[in-house]
């Protein structure tokens, strides 16, 4: 019996421990598949030979209202899809957070902020988000044809929650896809992101 | 800044997620702004994720510089203050300040709040005089090794960098007692840019109990290399990880006992 005891402690000492995934920008992009809001497995090796973008989204989280209310996301999505790349809008809010949508309200969201994105990903169980290190909402992702990430972080160089700071921001995003798209190297290639931390 | 419980607002540099307060200033001609002199901020878990800011009350002192001379009977100093607050959700806020002050000839004498501008300032990170450091960088671990001045007894240690892809903030961060100084070892970024040249921030140093934590400014050049991570110590009491392991030995022994009660009891029956 004391061992039954002693077992209990080692049991609830043990659950302490760390690690830190990320996707490192020049390395292969992690491969994942989730589903999107019409229930179908989307799977990111799907898209070889295209460009892809990431973008973590919260429509609870202020910084995401600055860009979907200022309709820079949408003219981002509409932009570069219309130029063949894949957006993939992922939500990684669990269940019960802030943020968190049903396969129903992600499609009502989508079309009530007249978003673009190629399709609406579900990870509620923050796999996908965790195994990309992502942070923030918005936290943007650039994936190349070959499936190596080529741009981490912020969607822009002004952190704040004001909508009128879009038009004088520099966009690390398009800049990153426009550099990538080209055949160019992408000069700034990681940055801090800046937003609400992703509801995991 | 008096802020609600469970709910908290950001540094310089807000770790994962967050965003620090920003101050507009309206002054009158002539006048200056310096930039928010931060106070040494504590850390936040959100999530898997970890921030750096305030809670509970915060001031942040700014500057303010006159020009020479000084015309009419008031001066009026305007300023918008932007500032994000979250807990498990967040809120952006924004509120406009305003302050009318007496000009005089006569010198100025101390006011009502002159108490909480002594407290503000005391919370600010002092100058690292008197203090021996050194960073080194490798693969493995970013360390900050240091020999405080004498009667400084390091109990633990805390690094707040302000640098943005330097440190994985969410990484619990070593220290140890290492020859004549201790050191604080952080994971380097995952998307870390090429060599760190200079490491900056604040050092925050816990001493004894009935002691107020220190608070350094650092800025110090990094040379190349490979140091090993410290030892992370066991989180602080109050953490939800710690309160699990204490439950955990509670009811580890409180069974133990009842056991052995029960052994005996049955025992004496036979």
């Amino acid at each position: 019996m004391k061992r039954i005891a002693i077992l209990a402690c080692i049991l609830f000492l043990g659950s302490v421990s760390n690690t830190q995934a990320a996707a490192i920008v020049g390395k292969p992009a992690p491969a994942f598949e989730l589903r999107d809001a019409d229930g179908k497995a989307v799977k990111l090796a799907a898209f070889k030979g295209k460009h892809v973008v990431l973008e973590w989204v919260n429509f609870e989280c202020p910084f995401v209202g600055k860009h979907y209310g200022s309709g820079n996301m949408q003219e981002l999505q509409k932009k570069y899809t219309g130029k063949g790349v894949v957006w993939l809008t992922v939500c990684s809010s669990a269940p019960g957070k802030q943020g968190h949508v049903t396969r129903a309200e992600a499609k009502d969201l989508v079309q009530e902020k007249d978003a673009a994105p190629t399709r609406f990903l579900l990870d509620p169980k923050g796999t996908v988000g965790k195994a990309y290190g992502a942070k923030t909402t918005p936290h943007m992702f650039v994936v190349d044809p070959k499936g190596i990430l080529v741009y981490n972080g912020a969607i822009d160089d002004k952190p704040s929650t004001k909508r009128e700071d879009v038009a004088t921001a520099k966009n690390y995003l398009a800049a990153a896809l426009d550099a990538s798209m080209s055949g160019g190297n992408v000069a700034i290639a990681a940055t801090q992101p800046y937003g609400c931390s992703v509801k995991y | 800044m008096k802020i609600r419980e469970g709910w908290h607002t950001y540094w310089k540099n807000p770790g994962d997620a967050g965003l620090p307060p920003r101050i507009e200033w309206s002054l009158p001609e002539g006048f200056e702004a310096g930039e928010i002199e931060w106070p040494a901020p504590e850390r936040f878990a959100e999530g898997t994720l970890v921030t750096y800011g305030y809670h509970r009350e915060v001031l942040f002192p700014v500057r303010i510089t006159p020009p020479n001379a000084l015309g009419g009977d008031s001066v009026t100093i305007e300023a918008t203050f932007d500032w994000l607050e979250c807990a498990d959700v967040c809120l952006s806020a924004s509120g406009q300040l305003r302050l009318v002050l007496p000009t005089s000839a006569e010198e100025a004498r101390q006011s009502a709040d002159a108490g909480l501008m002594t407290d503000a300032r005391s919370r600010l990170p002092r100058p690292a005089t008197g203090w021996n450091l050194s960073a080194e960088a490798g693969p493995r671990a970013i360390s900050l090794a240091f020999v405080p001045p004498a009667g400084v007894t390091p109990r633990a240690a805390y690094f707040f960098v302000d640098q943005p892809l330097v440190v994985e903030h969410a990484v619990p961060q070593g220290f140890e007692h290492a020859g004549a100084g201790y050191r604080v070892t952080m994971a380097p970024a995952a998307n870390a840019s090429g060599n760190l040249a200079r490491l900056t921030g604040v050092l925050v140093v816990e001493r004894g109990r009935f002691q107020p934590r220190m608070a350094v400014q650092i800025d110090v050049p990094v040379i190349p290399g490979n140091p090993a991570p410290a030892p992370v110590p066991k989180e602080k009491a109050g953490s939800p990880v710690i309160a699990y392991a204490v439950a955990g030995v509670i009811i580890g022994f409180a069974l133990a006992f009842i056991m052995r009660r029960t052994r005996r009891r049955k025992s004496h029956h036979t």
